[in-house]
């Protein structure tokens, strides 16, 4: 397959990068480790006539336990054992994103802000043609749910739930300027699916905080997917907190592979905290998420069994919090 | 139309330049313009390891590499890998233990375990199992390709 012509751009600084995306806005895309971009223009998905590449941006690199530069490689992160130590969640997910190979590419950057998949979408031209173009590509309808004016393409990043877990932020750049943001805010909850995200066009994402509150705390992400290399989440749910004794002292929780962007369900944590976590209690937590959670059918496994996953996965990662668990 | 611009790598030791288009994939680079046809296209779109090849040492997705984009780094290809007479040791192993059939994985099997053992002389089989897990195969079963790896990091890579 190749790819249609583009105008390949490689600055050399932040500055120089979103003077670019400004010069060319609404026709550009920022090429981070390629491994979702690349395919997807492979299969004429939304091309633009110009490609910002980020690999020579000095600024976007480097990794600490306060920070992740957003072109840090995921195969990099992979064997950062003290970074991973410090975030559970993180760890679990690096080492459940697609495979080794594509790791050895994948950024953070890249992961977060990881085109939403649908079946209808991944597919070549000739299908799409075929079948008739749907509204997140060329057309102007939506075959998952044709009643509706809005993409519901599933978010199926692993890194940005086991993120949100540990309250992580994203640095964002701007030509007008910078500001940082939790990454939960990064995903707009008014979107249509077409809009999803609530960065400016043109807008870099430059790296990722990481908090020193939550640092060191017990945590897990479970990925549910078909095969066990390769594949897309099917569901991820990601969770960190402190349990002191069955008491909770903080827990957070956060579903992503599920729906078109990662949810953090914060007014169903806080309602837990300093509460006793009995068995009973976790359960009805697990079903209140679980409720509140919508997939539609476009992705492999049924919606139906997605959702009913949802509880068994947040019980078993809320399990692992409890002092004396492995994880 | 002005001609293609330029890239420069070092490509199997040696310095190189060739030209071309800013959308060129370095896979297609390889075989169609290089005419170094050991790196397979399997899938073309990131999912099968067939295209592998290091860059600067790091086991690489060539089909979702653009060749602008190696400009100055170093790139290995199963050609670059393979002695210029005979096989390597881990060639060899999968020779003896029956770890190819159609052949067509096995450029990109090659290339990522010789940066495991590179990198891991001695890996345990769930190290092996991991390092190749991105490489597809529909013929063998894996099970032989694990053996060879192994056999080939009991002899010393
Ligand atoms: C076979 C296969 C399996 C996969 N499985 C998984 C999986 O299991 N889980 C998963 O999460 N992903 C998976 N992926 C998708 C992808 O590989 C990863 O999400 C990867 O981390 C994307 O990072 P990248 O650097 O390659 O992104 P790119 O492809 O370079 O970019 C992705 C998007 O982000 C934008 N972008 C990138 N960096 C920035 C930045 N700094 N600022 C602003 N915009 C930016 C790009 O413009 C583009 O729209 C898979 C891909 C393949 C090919
Ligand atoms: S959810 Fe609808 S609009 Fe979105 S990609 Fe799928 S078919 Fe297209
Ligand atoms: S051809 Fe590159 S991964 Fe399949
Ligand atoms: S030997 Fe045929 S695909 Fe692996």
């Amino acid at each position: 397959m190749h790819l249609d012509p583009f105008e390949l751009h490689r600055p050399s600084s932040v500055d120089e990068a979103v003077d670019l995306a400004r010069r060319f806005e609404g026709r550009c895309d920022y090429l981070a480790g390629g491994t979702d971009l690349l395919p997807n223009y492979k299969m004429h998905l939304n091309l633009r006539p110009h490609l910002i590449a980020l690999q020579d941006v000095p600024e976007l690199s480097g990794r600490s336990l306060d920070r992740l530069g957003a072109m840090e490689r995921l195969a990099d992160l992979e064997g950062d054992r003290p970074l991973l130590a410090a975030y559970p969640p993180l760890g679990d997910a690096v080492a459940e994103i697609a495979t080794p190979l594509v790791r050895a590419s994948g950024t953070v950057g890249g992961n977060l802000l990881v085109e939403t998949r649908c079946f209808f979408f991944n597919q070549s031209h000739f299908w799409r043609e075929s079948l008739g173009y749907c509204l997140k590509a060329d057309g102007d309808r939506c075959h998952v749910v044709p009643q509706k004016q809005k993409c519901y393409a599933t978010f199926s990043g692993d890194l940005a739930p086991a993120l949100m877990a540990v309250d992580a932020e994203v640095e964002l750049a701007h030509s007008d300027g910078r500001r940082h943001l939790p990454l939960g805010a990064l995903y707009d909850a008014a979107g249509d699916g077409i809009r999803r995200l609530t960065m400016r066009p043109g807008e870099l994402l430059t790296g990722v905080r990481l908090p020193a509150a939550t640092r060191g705390q017990r945590g897990t992400y479970l990925k549910l997917r078909v095969r066990p290399s390769f594949d897309f989440p099917e569901l991820g749910v990601a969770a960190s907190g402190v349990l002191d004794g069955e008491r909770v002292v903080r827990l957070r929780v956060a579903i992503g592979g599920a729906e078109m962007r990662p949810v953090r369900h914060d007014a169903l944590t806080d309602a837990l905290v300093g509460e006793r976590l009995s068995d009973d209690r976790l359960r009805a937590f697990a079903e209140a998420v679980q409720q509140a959670t919508r997939p539609v059918h476009n992705t492999f496994l049924l919606p139906d069994y997605r959702r009913r996953m949802v509880s068994v996965f947040v019980r078993r990662a809320v399990e692992r919090l409890r002092p004396g668990t492995a994880g | 139309m002005p001609p293609a611009p330029p890239v420069n790598f070092r490509l199997n030791g040696q310095p190189i330049e060739v030209s071309a288009e800013p959308a060129r994939i370095l896979l297609d680079l390889l075989r169609d313009d290089l005419h170094l046809t050991g790196s397979k296209r399997g899938c073309d779109l990131g999912t099968c390891g067939c295209c592998t090849v290091l860059v600067d040492g790091r086991p690489t997705l060539s089909c979702l590499t653009l060749a602008h984009l190696v400009d100055g780094r170093e790139v290995t290809t199963i050609e670059g890998v393979s002695p210029p007479r005979g096989l390597t040791p881990l060639q060899r192993a999968f020779v003896d233990v029956g770890a190819t059939q159609c052949g067509f994985c096995t450029p990109g099997f090659v290339v990522t375990a010789t940066a495991l053992l590179r990198d891991r002389p001695h890996p345990s089989r769930d190290e092996i199992v991991r390092a190749i897990s991105g490489n597809l195969c529909r013929c063998t079963g894996y099970v032989k390709i694990v053996e060879a790896i192994e056999r080939a990091a009991a002899e010393g890579g």
